[in-house]
């Protein structure tokens, strides 16, 4: 598919979401439920990577679903588009009851051979690969690109698992110094790329 | 901590990224977040971060949530849909935002049309199915009405509203949670029938509300409306 034509693709998407949000904000009923039927397994699948729970990640979906249609009336088309906002939503969620859970069985940070590996969904693409393809746009494929290898892998590895910066450094076996300056080069290198691209549209 | 001062602001966009991108402490986490509800500047950082890194998550393959999830949101909040998520195609009908806002004025119209006909007329010869349709400026533009029984709807176009030429109006049945159902196209003329299949009170029979879209001659080609929906009303039943 092209890039335009995607582009356009992901658009109609968020402007359909954007129409049925605010149809939400006045208690439709049947709006909320098709906001579920377009975002759902979508969201899941954020959330799932994230926390790497079934159970843990369908209740987390289940509280960010009760949240939007209480709170889909403050929603504002002009400050975020609908997907982000909503993966905001539950990715925000997920990350801070992973932390919550981390801090209370702490065998992250043990830092050492000990470390278990994370473990991918066997059948899915890695974070790296994810990154790589992310998106619907080219430019944002070239701005990853730009982006080099720890930097890469360490952002991949932060968005799509939810990886702290002790877990990073735990699981690319490198000091936390270089880990947090890997994601801070990287975010820098990434913010000006994707704002030039987008000043340029 | 002082995060939107200008010379702050190089710090603020570094812990905002961080923040959306999920590597932030527990700790920076809750403090950024009860500062952005209070600062314009620290919610803007990050909710720019959270637009510039959205994308990335669009690359996640999709999962589907088994259906228990969204028993329990129906559940939870009591909604009246509950079991199934319906596979229906999203059109237009979706995209109208100023839906619900447009029936809730036809609404309102029509208790003050209703009462007003009731008051000219003795109560019987009131049409008990009214329909006020109206457009975006709240303005009546034509009324739709029949009696229980009746086989035809009577559509009155108020103020000499009528289509652009070469385009006809159609009128169509909303059924809640459905696609739009075709009542056909509204003869021209300032007071016009349209047939109906069945009684009124049976054809209606969980429609909350018509809408009218323009479309080319003869009607809809699709089945679908097509043209731009220039008004819409809820049914009112005085009974």
């Amino acid at each position: 598919m092209s890039a335009e034509g995607a582009r356009t693709a992901s658009g109609e998407r968020n402007e359909r979401l954007a129409a049925l949000l605010a149809r939400v904000g006045m208690a439709d009923e049947r709006a909320f439920e098709d906001v579920y039927r377009l975002t759902g397994a979508h969201l899941y699948a954020v959330v799932l990577r994230i926390v790497r729970d079934k159970s843990i990640a369908e209740e987390i979906l289940q509280e960010a679903y009760v949240n939007v249609w209480h709170h889909a009336g403050s929603y504002d088309a002009a400050r975020a588009q609908p997907m982000t906002w909503l993966t905001s939503i539950v990715r925000n969620r997920a990350l801070d009851l992973k932390r919550r859970r981390e801090i209370d069985t702490i065998a992250w940070d043990s830092g050492d051979d000990e470390t278990p590996p994370i473990e991918y969904p066997s059948d899915g693409p890695t974070p790296v690969e994810m990154l790589m393809t992310a998106a619907d746009s080219q430019s944002v494929r070239d701005c990853v690109e730009t982006l080099e290898g720890g930097s890469k892998q360490a952002i991949a590895l932060a968005f799509f698992h939810g990886l702290s910066h002790g877990e990073l450094a735990a699981h690319l076996r490198e000091p936390l110094g270089t880990v947090k300056s890997w994601v801070r080069r990287g975010l820098e290198k990434l913010r000006r790329c994707l704002d030039a691209a987008g000043a340029a549209e | 901590m002082n995060l939107s001062g200008a010379d702050r602001r190089e710090r603020l966009d570094r812990i905002a990224a961080e923040f959306a991108l999920g590597t932030s402490s527990p700790r920076v986490r809750r403090r950024l977040s009860a500062i952005a509800t209070r600062d314009r500047v620290v919610a803007d950082a990050l909710t720019q971060w959270e637009r510039r890194l959205a994308v990335l998550a669009d690359a996640v393959p999709p999962v589907t949530p088994p259906p228990r999830v969204w028993a329990r949101i129906s559940a939870r909040l009591g909604l009246e849909h509950r079991p199934a998520v319906r596979e229906v195609p999203l059109r237009w009908w979706s995209r109208v935002g100023v839906w619900r806002a447009l029936t809730a004025i036809g609404f309102v119209a029509a208790l003050v049309l209703g009462v007003a006909q009731l008051g000219q007329q003795p109560a019987p010869a009131a049409a008990p199915i009214v329909v006020v349709l109206a457009g975006s400026d709240a303005k009546p533009a034509l009324i739709a009405s029949a009696s229980r029984t009746d086989r035809f709807l009577t559509v009155k176009a108020v103020g000499g509203t009528a289509p652009a030429a070469g385009r006809v109006f159609e009128l169509w049945a909303l059924p809640q949670g459905g696609a739009p159902r075709s009542l056909g196209v509204i003869p021209a003329g300032a007071i016009v029938h349209m047939p109906l299949a069945t009684p009124a009170e049976e054809s209606l029979t969980n429609i909350p509300a018509l809408a009218v879209s323009v479309e080319p001659p003869g009607g809809s080609p699709t089945g679908a409306p097509t043209g731009p929906v220039l008004y819409s009303g809820s049914i009112e039943r005085m009974y």
